[in-house]
């Protein structure tokens, strides 16, 4: 609970702290530091309740964060950003403009009083946030030069936008002209952006149609088609026979607008040199074309007849089905490529009799239009379909792709037994059978060196496969399989999805493959399961891996890679070794002393188990802790010997021992104290932490020695002894504190005159628990990324000895 | 004349000398049938921003349908290196700027092709569209709501093409489903799914937010490397001191620059689901965001982001990490769903979906539309609204809460904080070539 943050403008913090606490009691400053501790918040609620508490405080709030950005140079000043930030956009939400005027008022001094270029930028930034919007798009006035001029097909445009602009509508003259204009700019402009898509509008410019040149027309055409202009039908049906360019941009036309008239027209145009532009318009036709395309295909032949064809089968148009067979079994290739859009079950016999018959050539086709018939039936109804056609068959393995559709488990005996027998026609079907027991034929012969059984096989474990440790297996099994890059690189991927302690093992192995692309899949997936292992790693394994995917990412070099690094030296940073479990010493056996946490267990702990969780054989305050309040003993204690090991695993994490404390209060004000617990070398608190918010201080009462911590991630001890009033704290064998609690405040606990405002304690604070008689001992986080382990009290207290209580 | 639209004055931030103020015949107006014309009616492109996707394979490209004539950048490495690959794969060197304004009034140029960082999309569209250019713009097609509007008005008054760089709604296989978008689109307009429908944009509907693209806070500076003019890199953005990942490969982390994942798949993703729910015109009314508090610089994630359009129809995008569990549709209609893969709830719909008519065509070829003086299939109009949904969720997440949006007036509702991000100020001279 530490109210770690005061004030550079020491002037300025008095007053503020006299004039602003809290329902808690807490002082500006205290208010501060606790937000600024908890900053990024996580969630909505979480921010608005940090937000609300600084905005009570504002101006003085804002002037405080303000005044403790540093320079950038320090790289510090992330969470007084977010705090700042999060405090204007609280000020600036609706409904809060009653905290709008205080915040404001803060940042406009705090700007005043920032030398910092780059910090006051943000602070401007951050006023400008409560500002009002001016969200006029503004527009160059008017120029009455380009009006008159209009010499460019430019300022021709223009001209059309101001008028626009002056009149509300550009007048029907203006753009009719700019329809026949020479430039295509203009005429295009005209007809998308000013033109009125009306009837009325398109008979006049119908009537400029004869008088345009091919672009013109063109233009037109495109434009009455975009706007479904029905009127326009005959002008629009008139232009097939023109040019070429007329011609398209007239079946397109007619295309968008429809209708029985614009059907037939443009079927009638199938099997000319508008073909294709005609089958493009009827794809899209809206509307049913099945009777006009059936009866057609009756009288048609060579181009028209293909297109028809083409377009019965991709629109499915099984009226049209007998005579798309007749042409199919005369060899019609077109007819052959409708089969698959127009096949049904009923044509299974004649469609399996086509293929078993079917030229080389035409196989691949027939092939489709009878698994295409197959569609609507069951898995088992197809296995009997095919497996009796294939009993019966000359060309048995043209079947095997649409036995392997049923995707039946008899299907898969079937096609390995063919598969044994030498078929690869029936390898190459098991890879589409859908069925996972196809995979060790599959294995089989990807280790017989058939890359394509191979990756089904790995597509089929990806699929199927959903305990990890038998898919790590799996795809273990495939990667041995094989050299090829592309296929390593694949399966790697995937096996960076398993994981494993394997998978990293496996993964960890392939960092060495000369292929530079090889490697760096090796080294995504390394560091894919590292990121979500279900697994301990074992930590000297972990570095040694990943240090050689840093050394494959850093040889390919892209921006991606660089990223990639970046998260695995964090990664590497965060992580754990895990601790052994503990057991007294002979010598803290003999005294009495009783283990609280060994590593497995909070049974003597009462409180908040969620945000304080064992990892790795550690108390770690996770990042999930924040309104779950403290962790407290499940015992009270008078006098005692508390002796613990704390690490920091990020910079500045801060936390602190409550002694003597009840649940749910401050114990640093609540409690008899708080011993500060807190990585003070952290550059964030460089140059303004007071001596009494030291690492080890009772905080806010007597300082501490300042000691400087060990590295990040290591661990250190510390013993806290109380007897009656007198606090020791020893860190690493150092006696940090050593001083009577009563003493340090002269006997003044409280201020004498009843008043906020206490001379007598360093921090000026009123402390009322000072002089608790016993209570919890409790860890009293602030945030996430400090852990203890090795927990141990002995109970000094008199009445406790040789005493149960 | 109105100089501040026309003109470009070269000054911006950091005291560089005033350039006189270029006369407007001296360019020309090069719209339409004036354009330059090389032989055979070959098109010409000038390319500002060589360093990313502007030197990518599908982009390096000089052709006899479109010939590579000019490219800028302001790192003068990335400029001489893709200078030197153009020389050795076209057999000529296209003319090289460092100021993206000279090229812009290059009478040579009928295409501008806008390949940087999406804080300068804005101000480079409308200048172009001003010296009468027609435009290919990458995604997304502007940073802020108003500068969107800012570039369709340009592109109308000036009778420009404008084509934005997504592709998904016309052609290729749309991630997750498989197929292009063309069957959904049919399926959607058939009502087969009822209405509304709720479209999931999700790592579980095979859709990946690439969060990878976050800022970094506290950035300690840097010196400026001598091949890089850090103030014309940051144009109209804010002065920040130089570090090297706010610009070239990493600029997408940070709030004055992009929006993150969001910024770089949103209008991919996004685009072609305002195609299928025929919502080109249309704006959703409320954008909800669950994420963590944002760094009002380095951009972070996000949980997920809900988009809810005024007939019930809605877009959610769940953030990687916190995609929902188990099978959950891609779209999900009162009648029917439709999963990863198109695996649909409604029997056979593949053989439904083919006997409905396609989907009306679009103009799909940007060159053809160029010289037919069509609109593109996807331009500044459809484009300005997938973006503005994009910018939506930019600007929820910018100030940590829900908003609510008119689509009539295209401002959020009695909020003056979004609307201050609506329109945001430009640094130095820049704002003015906007207006």
């Amino acid at each position: 609970m530490k109210k770690i943050f005061t004030l550079i403008l020491a002037t300025l913090a008095l007053s503020f702290a006299l004039q602003a606490q809290d329902a808690r009691q807490r002082s500006v400053e205290t208010i501060v530091g606790d937000v600024v501790a908890q900053m990024p918040a996580q969630t909505a609620e979480a921010l608005a309740s940090d937000m609300l508490d600084l905005a009570k405080a504002a101006p003085e709030s804002v002037i405080q964060l303000a005044a403790m950005l540093q320079s950038p140079e320090m790289g510090a000043n992330n969470r007084i950003e977010y705090a700042i930030n999060g405090l204007t956009n609280f000020a600036a939400t609706p409904g809060n403009q009653a905290w709008k005027p205080a915040v404001k008022e803060g940042l406009k001094q705090a700007a005043a009083l920032c030398t910092d270029p780059v910090n006051k930028q943000f602070l401007e930034s951050q006023l400008w946030l409560l500002g009002t919007p001016d969200n006029t798009v503004v527009t160059a006035p008017i120029d009455s030069k380009v009006l008159r001029k209009s010499a460019t097909s430019q300022e021709k445009c223009e001209a059309l936008y101001l008028k626009e602009r002056m009149l509300g509508v550009v007048p029907e003259k203006d753009i009719l002209k700019a329809i026949t204009d020479k430039s295509r700019t203009v005429r295009g402009t005209a007809l998308r952006r000013y033109a009125p898509p009306t009837e009325a509008f398109a008979a006049k410019v119908a009537k400029k149609f004869k008088r345009l040149g091919t672009e013109g027309k063109v233009d037109v055409l495109n434009w009455l088609g975009d706007n479904k202009i029905e009127s326009q039908l005959p002008l629009i049906l008139g232009q097939f026979g023109s040019v070429k360019d007329i011609a398209s941009a007239a079946i397109e036309a007619a295309g968008k607008i429809g209708g029985d008239e614009a059907a037939d027209a443009l079927i009638g145009q199938l099997g000319g040199e508008n073909g294709a532009a005609a089958l493009k318009a009827l794809k899209s036709f809206p509307g049913d074309l099945k009777e006009k395309v059936a009866a057609a295909l009756g009288n048609a032949s060579g181009q028209g007849r293909s297109n028809l064809l083409a377009l019965a089968g991709s629109k499915g148009m099984t009226n049209a089905a007998e005579q798309i067979f007749a042409l199919a079994a005369e060899g019609d290739p077109g007819a052959i490529q409708a089969l698959p859009g127009i096949a049904k079950s009923t044509d299974i016999g004649r469609l399996a009799n086509l293929l078993d018959k079917a030229k080389e050539a035409d196989v691949p086709g027939f092939a489709k239009g009878f698994a295409a018939a197959l569609k609507t039936l069951s898995p088992a109804e197809k296995y009997d379909h095919v497996i009796k056609i294939i009993e019966g068959a000359r060309h048995p393995e043209r079947f095997f792709p649409a036995l392997a559709l049923s995707g039946t488990d008899e299907a898969v005996n079937d096609l390995v037994e063919a598969a044994n027998a030498g078929s690869p026609e029936a390898v190459k079907a098991l890879g589409k059978t859908g069925n996972y027991k196809a995979a060790p034929a599959l294995l089989a012969a990807g280790r017989a060196g058939n890359l394509t059984a191979l990756k089904d096989y790995v597509s089929f474990v990806d699929r199927f496969e959903k305990d990890v440790d038998r898919k790590c297996n799996a795809l273990t099994d495939a990667l041995a399989a094989t050299k090829d890059t592309d296929l390593l690189k694949n399966f790697l991927a995937k096996l960076g999805n398993t994981p494993t302690s394997k998978a990293f093992a496996v993964a960890g192995s392939y960092l060495g493959n000369p292929d530079t692309e090889v490697a760096v899949a090796a080294a995504q997936a390394a560091k894919n399961i590292a990121a979500k292992c279900v697994d301990d790693l074992d930590a000297t394994t972990k570095a040694n891996v990943l240090g050689k995917a840093i050394q494959a990412f850093q040889a390919r070099g892209t921006a991606d890679d660089g990223y990639a690094v970046d998260e695995i030296k964090k990664m590497l940073a965060e992580t754990q070794a895990g601790s052994p479990i503990f057991t007294l010493s002979d010598e803290e056996r003999k005294a009495g002393f009783e283990m609280l946490f060994d590593g497995t267990n909070l049974d003597k702990w009462a409180g908040n188990k969620e945000g304080y969780r064992i990892t790795n054989n550690e108390i770690y305050v996770t990042s999930g802790y924040g309104n779950g309040g403290n962790l407290y003993t499940e015992k009270e204690y008078r006098d005692f010997v508390f002796r613990f090991e704390f690490s920091f695993v990020r910079p500045g994490a801060n936390n602190g021992v409550g002694v003597r404390t009840p649940h749910g209060v401050d114990a640093a004000y609540g409690g008899m104290c708080e011993v500060q617990v807190l990585d003070h070398d952290d550059p964030i608190y460089a140059g303004w932490l007071k001596d009494y918010q030291v690492h080890g201080s009772v905080y806010g009462v007597i300082p501490a020695k300042r000691i400087k911590h060990k590295p990040l991630g290591e661990w250190s001890c510390e013993e806290i002894r109380v007897q009656g009033d007198h606090i020791t704290v020893t860190v690493n064998g150092e006696v940090i504190v050593d001083g009577d609690i009563r003493e340090a405040c002269q006997g003044h606990n409280v201020a004498p005159d009843g008043s906020n405002m206490n001379p007598y304690t360093v921090d000026h604070h009123n402390h009322p628990g000072m002089f608790n008689e016993k209570g919890y001992i409790g860890f009293l986080g602030h945030g996430p990324g400090v852990k203890f382990r090795n927990v141990r009290v002995l109970d000094l207290t008199p009445a406790a000895k040789g005493k149960k209580r | 004349m109105d100089q501040s639209r026309r003109s470009f004055l070269k000054t911006t931030g950091a005291g560089i000398a005033l350039f006189t103020v270029a006369p407007r015949t001296a360019f020309g107006k090069m719209g339409g049938d004036n354009h330059f014309i090389a032989p055979s009616d070959q098109l010409t492109r000038g390319v500002i921003g060589v360093g990313g996707i502007g030197n990518s394979s599908s982009h390096f490209v000089s052709d006899q349908n479109c010939r590579l004539v000019a490219m800028c950048d302001v790192d003068s490495e990335h400029l001489s290196k893709t200078l030197q690959r153009a020389k050795d794969t076209f057999g000529e060197t296209p003319k090289a700027y460092t100021d993206w304004r000279d090229l812009v009034h290059d009478p040579d140029i009928d295409i501008v092709h806008i390949a940087t960082p999406p804080h300068w999309h804005a101000l480079m569209a409308c200048e172009a569209a001003n010296a009468g250019k027609d435009i290919f713009c990458e995604k997304p097609m502007t940073r802020t709501i108003g500068e969107g509007k800012r570039v369709r008005e340009a592109v109308k008054r000036n009778g420009s093409i404008f084509r934005l760089n997504t592709w998904f709604r016309f052609k290729d296989t749309f991630y997750g489903l498989g197929t292009n978008v063309k069957p959904l689109k049919k399926l959607v307009d058939s009502g087969l799914l009822g209405w509304p429908l709720t479209v999931r944009i999700s790592g579980a509907t095979g859709f990946a937010w690439k969060f990878y693209w976050t800022g970094k806070e506290n950035l300690i500076p840097e010196p400026v490397p001598a091949c890089l003019d850090y103030d014309m890199w940051l144009g109209p953005a804010p002065f920040k001191p130089y570090n090297r990942h706010r610009t070239h490969s990493t600029f997408r982390g940070y709030w004055d620059y992009d929006g993150g994942g969001l910024g770089d798949m949103g209008q991919h993703y996004i685009d072609p689901v305002q195609y299928f729910l025929g919502k080109d015109e249309d704006f959703p009314v409320k954008v909800e965001i669950d994420a963590p508090q944002q760094h009002p610089d380095a951009i972070g994630i996000w949980r997920s982001i809900t988009y809810t359009y005024a007939d019930g129809c809605k877009i959610i995008l769940e953030g990687e990490g916190y995609e929902s569990k188990g099978k959950v549709p891609y779209i999900e209609g009162p009648l029917g769903k439709v999963y990863q893969g198109f695996e649909c709830t409604i029997p056979y719909v593949m053989d439904i979906i083919n006997e409905l008519p396609d989907p009306e065509p679009t103009n799909t070829d940007f060159l053809e539309c160029v010289r037919t003086r069509r609109p593109f299939s996807l331009n500044e109009d459809n484009g300005y609204h997938s973006a503005t949904i994009v910018n939506m969720g930019v600007c929820a997440l910018r100030l940590g809460r829900n908003l609510e949006f008119d689509p009539k007036k295209q401002l959020f509702i009695n909020d003056d904080a979004a609307n201050l991000l609506v329109d945001q100020p430009m640094r130095g001279e820049w704002g003015k070539l906007l207006k």
